[in-house]
């Protein structure tokens, strides 16, 4: 099946048209969507802060990042799902959207980078590197998710 | 002044119509108000899940709860700068949406229960503060937390359909 006999289908099949018709399916699928990038962003943003050293400093390093990974494992996929969903109902206004292609770009990245060299630099323990890698670390991290919200927001503003 | 005229006059300030007519300036301080919502709420519910016993359960809740306050402070202070600008730029529209007055509400629900807890179970925290679970009221008010913050999301989120 071809992309764009699967984006007929989407517009076709009766379950996504229930959503895309309905008044408050979207939004409220996207208040998911928000809540997860709370969580997703505020733990990450709290391991951050300890890998640079300027917050959580009484916690290890290691701790902080065993103790969030759950949360923002969870609150992605919640992500993951509820993006899914904003994305079937209207699959060509979004692929044809600069903005999303970037945020899936962005995304990504994030998240290889975010099971990779992130996760090893966070939960090494002792910490293997110090303060100027750590803070270079840390300055990807942020950037890679925060240009995901960024992208994302964007699309709504800008073709 | 009633307050309506008042956000009439509000929102044709050159400071509100400049963030309403600007391509960029708008969507720059929503998108800010959105993400930071990870500095506030997002800490706030961390807080709130090692209440619950959930998260950082081996760690003193005073331990963890010093070292968020401040960060969650920094973050609300950035969601109430660039929502008083939100506000300003579109007074009128957001005074007479209903999920706007909704959302309001639940902040203050969520500041009166944040307040109880200060006043009721704070005190007393030593003598639970390393327990896994806390004690069945802090819980509920930890629930709550989440429920308010949870809706003030959806709301605000929501407010976009009626404006």
């Amino acid at each position: 099946m071809s992309l764009e006999s699967f984006f007929q289908w989407c517009y076709q099949s009766p379950a996504l048209g229930v959503i895309r018709d309905s008044t408050y399916a979207i939004p409220i699928i996207q208040s998911f969507h928000l809540v997860g990038l709370t969580i997703l962003l505020g733990t990450t943003v709290m391991l951050n802060l300890r890998l640079l050293g300027i917050g959580m400093r009484q916690l290890p390093l290691s701790e902080v990042a065993r103790q969030v990974w759950p949360w923002t494992f969870g609150a992605l996929l919640l992500n993951i799902l509820s993006g899914v969903l904003v994305f079937l109902p209207d699959p060509t206004r979004y692929a044809n959207s600069g903005p999303f292609q970037l945020k899936m770009a962005l995304l990504l990245m994030a998240i290889l980078y975010h099971f990779t060299i992130f996760r090893k630099v966070t939960r090494a323990e002792p910490p293997t590197v110090g303060p100027l890698r750590n803070a270079v670390v840390a300055f990807f991290s942020l950037t890679l998710w925060f240009s995901v919200g960024w992208a994302g927001r964007a699309i709504a503003f800008f073709k | 002044m009633p307050f309506l005229t008042w956000c009439q006059w509000l929102q044709n300030t050159p400071l509100s119509t400049g963030i309403r007519q600007s391509d960029l300036l708008f969507p720059l301080i929503e998108g800010s108000h959105i993400l930071a919502l990870s500095l506030s709420v997002g800490l706030i519910m961390i807080l709130d899940l090692r209440f619950l016993g959930i998260a950082f359960a081996n760690e003193p809740v005073s331990k963890i709860m010093k070292q968020i306050m401040p960060w969650s402070l920094v973050g609300f202070t950035l969601m109430f700068g660039t929502g008083i600008l939100l506000f300003m730029s579109q007074a009128e529209k957001a005074f007479g949406n209903t999920f706007f007055r909704i959302k309001f509400l639940l902040l203050l629900l969520a500041g009166l229960n944040a307040l109880y807890y200060q006043m009721r179970f704070y005190p007393k925290m030593r003598e639970w503060d390393v327990a896994v679970k806390s004690p069945a009221g802090v819980r509920i008010c930890a629930v709550l937390s989440l429920v308010f913050w949870i809706g003030v999301i959806a709301c605000g989120r929501t407010m976009a359909y009626e404006i």
